[in-house]
């Protein structure tokens, strides 16, 4: 029987811990000893699994999991001895850090110890594509196989850009410190970039089952939560902020009970997670405080339309249009074009959106995106140009693309066939 | 009421393939399963660790145990109660442990004095 008192456990604790325990004895041993730092995490993770199911949670958990990671790397450095006589050193770098685990001093401490791993990870040294996936394993605590889906990718590929990435970081002896200010704006640029392709890699997967990864949206919801909370905060940080909470609110409503794709215009509003938009919009206000305009800015900017419209009739798609435009103008993004399109479609009419599409046909970035075709089907639906969209969305289906969305190209597909 | 012995074996590689949210839902079903009326007591036991003792002729062999020969060991049991056997198996079919090992199920023996 469980004993009273034992505390229920926390939702991501594992998750959020696992994180945690990485970016505090890599603080501890140096990014030279990452490997160890993740392996006393996970065996603090197996330790777990394999006595509370039996003897219950212990009354802090947290603190359990830090403190048999801890003697996990201590009793590792002193068995293994291959750290050239470095041992005693690394072992008194450990104790050093031991004391307050996790009281409130730590708790500010620890978050440190995170955004100066995220920083690591995504130093410009590595490639984008490793900086996600470092980022999604070592803050995340995300497993080979879970990136692998994130990315569309297979185990065996991801395993081999970690083990690379960390090389890397060994060899070149990339600090787990803060950029310098000189580095500061590009690399906070960088962490941006990540934590979004994190969100969209949770909110639009790419292949398998779900088509939608919520926990790893509020994982990259987290993050940005992280950096805007420390002194590398700054408006666009707060509108990347924004523009998330607001997206990931719209989660619950964006499947249905099967699972199946539901249109931002069929969306059940009360589904909409009221706390998030809240959140949401109170960074959205902190964001544009300043006189600074980033793309984060408008992309929050057209979520907030879609959070702030009382219903689906009542969306200012003119503003978002002209958000849109303003977006164009800074990026020059073919997945900004064709969700332009979209929009384009709503203002002036089908005929334009075919028009505004044109452009998008041949580009290489789309080549192998369904939602090219599947747009395309969806305006020369809307034209009568059936055969034409017929072909359209069985371009979409030959895509790679989750379930529930081909399950919905294949309804519009036989909708139209009909 | 007899008592069952649910003896969870396991070679701890499941685990580690698993995500540590993976493992924390696991871990949510263990102790909801824990929390079952039927169950009356369970302990872990330590990993990896373990030692055989055999004869070996008028002497003993101490070999580091779990049996060898087999890479499963014993992570844990549970005590539960059952009428018997069919019961027993039928309780222990949702065990959160299966598929991640093996689960043995033997009756605890009653001494009548």
């Amino acid at each position: 029987m469980q004993e009273s008192g034992s505390p229920v456990l926390l939702e991501h604790l594992f998750r959020r811990e696992s994180g945690r325990i990485v970016a505090w004895l890599a603080g501890l041993l140096g990014s030279a000893h990452l490997q160890l730092a993740e392996d006393a995490a996970q065996e603090a993770m197996l330790r777990a699994v394999q006595t509370w199911p039996f003897q219950g949670i212990p009354p802090k958990p947290e603190a359990w999991l830090f403190r048999t990671a801890h003697n996990y790397a201590i009793s590792s450095v002193r068995r293994s001895g291959v750290f050239n006589g470095k041992a005693d050193a690394l072992i008194a770098a450990l104790e050093s850090g031991a004391q307050p685990i996790l009281d409130l001093d730590a708790e500010q401490s620890l978050r440190d110890d995170e955004l100066r791993m995220v920083f690591m990870c995504c130093h410009p040294k590595l490639v984008p594509d490793a900086q996600v996936a470092l980022s999604l394993k070592l803050v995340g605590g995300f497993s080979k196989e879970e990136i692998a889906r994130i990315f569309f990718s297979e185990p065996a590929t991801i395993a081999q850009r970690l083990v690379r990435a960390k090389r890397l970081i060994r060899e070149q002896k990339l600090a787990l410190t803060m950029p310098s200010n000189g580095q500061l704006e590009q690399r906070v640029n960088s962490v941006l970039k990540v934590i979004y392709l994190m969100f969209s890699g949770g909110y639009a997967a790419h292949a398998g089952e779900d088509l939608i990864r919520a926990d790893v949206c509020l994982e990259a919801l987290r993050l940005g939560r992280l950096v805007a909370s420390s002194s590398m905060g700054a408006p666009r940080v707060d509108a990347l902020v924004a523009l998330m909470a607001l997206q990931a609110a719209r989660l619950p409503a964006r499947t249905d009970a099967a699972g199946d794709l539901v249109l931002l215009e069929e969306q059940d509003r009360n589904l909409w997670d009221d706390e998030l938009i809240a959140i949401g919009f109170s960074y959205f206000d902190r964001s544009i405080a300043g006189d600074e305009i980033s793309e984060w800015h408008v992309q929050a900017a057209i979520a907030s339309i879609y959070a702030s419209a009382a219903s689906s009739t009542e969306i200012d798609w003119v503003s978002i249009l002209e958000h849109y435009d303003q977006l164009m103008e800074m990026t020059d993004s073919p997945v900004v074009a064709l969700n332009r399109a979209v929009v384009v479609m709503k203002v002036h009419g089908a005929e334009a959106a075919l028009a505004a599409l044109t452009p998008l046909a041949g580009n290489n970035a789309l080549q192998k995106y369904h939602l090219l075709p599947a747009t395309q089907g969806h305006v020369l639906a809307a034209l009568g140009r059936l055969e034409e969209a017929r072909a359209a969305f069985s371009a979409a289906l030959e895509c790679d693309c989750t379930l529930p969305e081909k399950r919905f190209l294949q309804r519009r597909l036989a909708t139209i066939s009909m | 009421m007899p008592q069952y012995v649910l003896l969870l074996h396991s070679n701890g590689e499941a685990w580690k393939k698993l995500s540590p949210e993976e493992m924390q839902k696991k871990v949510e079903k263990y102790l909801a399963w824990r929390n079952k009326p039927f169950v009356v007591g369970g302990a872990g036991l330590v990993r990896d660790t373990g030692r055989v003792i055999r004869a070996k002729g008028d002497d003993v062999s101490v070999t580091e145990g779990p049996f060898s020969e087999s890479a499963e060991v014993m992570g844990g049991f549970y005590t539960i109660e059952a009428a018997d056997y069919d019961e027993a198996v039928k309780l222990s079919l949702d065990n959160p442990h299966i598929g991640l090992g093996t689960v043995e199920i033997r009756q605890v023996m009653v001494y009548n004095a």
